[in-house]
């Protein structure tokens, strides 16, 4: 039966449209792998040497374990936005006759091949060798091992809980940021705790009971949740919304894109996937907080005009990277309509111009941290607005990948738009503004930095109509592969 | 009104679509029938730009539509339900679709008013998203939608599917009152015979891609079509 599954969806991977995109993001997604890989196996090897280095009176195992809750906080973060929870079509699979149980397993256990997963081992495999070849006792060490490796399956669990039910993520975040903030402000430090726990393991070897549980624990939690959930809702009960009509004639003063733009705000008040998504571009604004609040980045400006970008560029970096497969559901319609692709594009750049600045004015607090983080933020929400904006629209052109648009958090559908051939495509946007901040800063000075960020983005409100013909372009090329891929059924 | 010339499509080497000259007039009601395969919806795929043609080319009013954009000002279609925006009433729907085309929310009320007897009661004042009407109530809102905005080509893929028979005969009323003065020009494609010899003066037989057929329709042509489909059932 397995097999049959494994060969199921290895004819949905190497079927579907999106995976024939360009070579080159292939080819840099595989190199990124291999970086990543290769740099988990190294630091893992590397570790127990530089440990032994900065702190030589510490004892390196001690140590790593007084560091795992960065570990765990690092792991479970990478994880949800990274990870691509796994997909199958159940459809078909409940009417013929297998053992619900069975596919179930089946989807949980293909959870355990992922990526991430093998970037927690590839660290400690080759530290845990270094430890045993160094003659620390082999049963402390082989059982510690195994203790991670549990709780690294664990974190792998409830990051399937967090993906696919609101309350449990919405429960864990708070908690954590609750746990930040009073590590933070010494009030208590949960990390001490949390390091003596990966100590007690560690001594105590028949303890490793205890994350095993927690490991089993957790696999029968989604186990059941999923059962929960192996049922068709829409096919059993249809019920339908209740509608909600706002009035948005005043919309109309933006003229001809203005039934777009009145779209946009019915698409994303009405439809579960995009409010998830505008939700998180709302917690960008936050983002400032880590680095103003710690002195460490002030001696890194370039990280500090990073941040700045970020506060400002929520929605963009959420939203508008989504730009075209969020009318997915209808594209052949847009396509034949009497719209020009222009207008569509243009529509969507308003809309995101438009919540650039509303994010702006919600970061007026930000002077607090005086006026020179202001002035960064000025400036990269200026960037966003002139570059960022056709640089998310630019790469739009290449996302094919189709939105269910009210298709939330389910246990069997993909609800993780944020994979990496979209951080990919997204690096420039992150990595452009710290270019044009630093180089003038460090040539010039601070203020010239700030001066060349702005003026950047002024560059792209002059040149707005220019670039936007280019990229109407790039769409227009892109077209039929669009359309076809959109059509394609999940 | 709509000019073919050596168009084909295929995919990956297998022809789908082979036609080498199809000229439809202007006011003409349109009828194209075949079995599953036979390249209906490639063919008002192709005239909408939704795909690209392999070979040759397709003129909208003169103007050739996969090089600009200009036909989509007196075109509108219903090939199926990714033509909806689900996420809007049905009014919400018409008014989009009436302010891309041009038209006040006046004049999509008067237009949409005509058509009370054809909805059923169903469609309007519902206050409903339209992904949650039945597959048939979302068929009529959008077959309703093309009409917004005076368009010269109307294309439906097969509107009679799924339609209930009530509204498949006011349907066919429509259809006729449409083509009646000769302005515009329907194309639809259909699986029953019987009412697309009804509703179209001309219809064209697919197979495989080819067109076999080319006939305008009189009182003989139904059984005409049904001998020929009947015949490919025995050969």
């Amino acid at each position: 039966m397995i097999k049959r599954f494994l060969s199921l969806e290895w004819k949905q991977f190497t079927r579907a449209s999106y995976f024939q995109k360009g070579l080159a993001i292939k080819i840099l997604m595989f190199f990124a792998v291999l970086y990543f890989g290769g740099m988990a196996i190294f630091m893992g090897g590397a570790m127990f040497f530089i440990l032994k280095k900065i702190m030589p009176e510490a004892d390196p195992i001690e140590t790593v374990n007084n560091f795992m809750i960065y570990w765990v906080l690092a792991n479970l973060a990478i994880r949800f936005f990274m990870q691509q929870l796994p997909v199958m079509n159940i459809k078909p699979l409940m009417i013929i006759p297998i053992k619900r149980n069975i596919v179930i397993h089946y989807l949980l256990g293909k959870t355990v091949i992922s990526f991430f997963n093998f970037i927690s081992l590839f660290i400690f495999l080759p530290f845990t060798v270094v430890l045993l070849v160094k003659g620390y006792p082999p049963v402390y060490v082989l059982f510690w091992f195994l203790s991670i490796m549990c709780i690294n399956m664990a974190l792998n669990f409830i990051n399937f809980l967090i993906n696919k039910n609101n309350t449990v993520f919405y429960a864990i975040a708070s908690t954590l940021v609750v746990l930040i903030g009073l590590e933070y402000y010494d009030i208590f430090k949960i990390s001490k705790p949390i390091g003596l726990v990966f100590n007690t393991l560690y001594t105590n070897p028949y303890l490793v009971v205890i994350p095993l549980l927690l490991m089993a624990g957790l696999y029968k939690i989604n186990f059941n949740y999923v059962r929960k959930g192996f049922y068709l809702d829409d096919a059993v009960s249809k019920k339908a919304e209740k509608v909600n009509t706002t009035d948005l004639t005043w919309m109309n003063r933006f003229g001809s894109i203005a039934p777009f733009l009145k779209n946009d705000v019915k698409l994303i008040s009405r439809n579960a996937r995009p409010k998830q998504v505008v939700m998180m571009s709302f917690f960008f604004l936050f983002y400032g907080l880590f680095f103003f609040t710690s002195d460490v980045y002030y001696d890194m400006p370039a990280i500090l005009a990073f941040a700045s970008m970020f506060i400002t560029g929520g929605f963009l970096m959420t939203f508008g990277q989504l730009v075209p497969s969020w009318d997915s559901e209808y594209y052949k319609l847009f396509m034949s309509q009497n719209i020009s692709y222009k207008k569509y594009l243009e529509s969507k750049w308003y809309l995101m111009v438009v919540a650039v600045a509303i994010s702006f004015v919600l970061s007026t607090p930000y002077i607090y941290f005086g006026w020179e983080i202001f002035g960064m933020i000025a400036a990269g929400a200026l960037f966003n607005i002139g570059l960022n904006t056709f640089i998310t629209l630019l790469g739009g052109a290449l996302n094919r990948v189709p939105i269910e648009l009210n298709t939330k958090a389910k246990a069997f559908s993909n609800t993780n738009g944020f994979n990496l051939t979209q951080m990919l495509i997204g690096l420039p946007k992150l990595v452009l503004p710290m270019i044009l901040f630093y180089v003038p800063y460090k040539l010039v000075s601070f203020d010239a930095g700030l001066i060349v960020l702005a003026l950047s983005g002024v560059l792209g409100i002059v040149f707005k109509t220019f670039f936007l013909n280019k990229i109407e372009r790039i769409y227009q090329k892109g077209k039929y592969k669009t359309i076809a891929a959109f059509a394609e059924k999940k | 009104m709509i000019s073919v010339k050596n168009l084909s499509k295929s995919y990956k080497g297998i022809r789908v679509l082979n036609i080498e000259n199809l000229e439809i007039p202007k006011g003409q009601s349109f009828g194209l029938v075949g079995n599953n395969g036979a390249g209906k919806t490639t063919f008002f795929s192709l005239i909408l730009d939704l795909i690209q043609p392999t070979t040759g080319q397709i003129k909208n009013k003169e103007i050739l539509v996969n090089e600009s954009e200009e036909w989509k000002t007196f075109t509108s279609s219903f090939i199926d339900e990714s033509f909806l925006i689900g996420y809007l009433t049905a009014e919400e729907y018409f008014y989009f679709i009436g302010e891309l085309r041009g038209q006040t929310k006046a004049d999509v009320d008067t237009l949409i008013s005509q058509f009370e007897d054809f909805f059923h009661g169903e469609i309007l004042g519902q206050n409903k998203y339209l992904r949650d009407l039945s597959k048939g109530n979302q068929k009529k809102a959008g077959i309703v939608a093309t009409f917004i905005g005076n368009p010269e080509v109307i294309i439906l893929d097969e509107p009679f599917a799924n339609l209930d028979p009530t509204t498949q005969i006011r349907l066919k009323q429509i259809i006729k009152e449409l083509t009646q003065n000769k302005d515009v020009t329907v194309l639809i494609s259909s699986h029953d015979l019987q009412h697309i010899t009804e509703v179209c003066e001309r219809i064209v037989v697919l197979e495989k891609g080819d067109v076999i057929k080319d006939i305008s329709t009189s009182d003989a042509t139904l059984k005409e079509l049904e001998d020929y489909f009947t015949g490919s059932v025995l050969s």
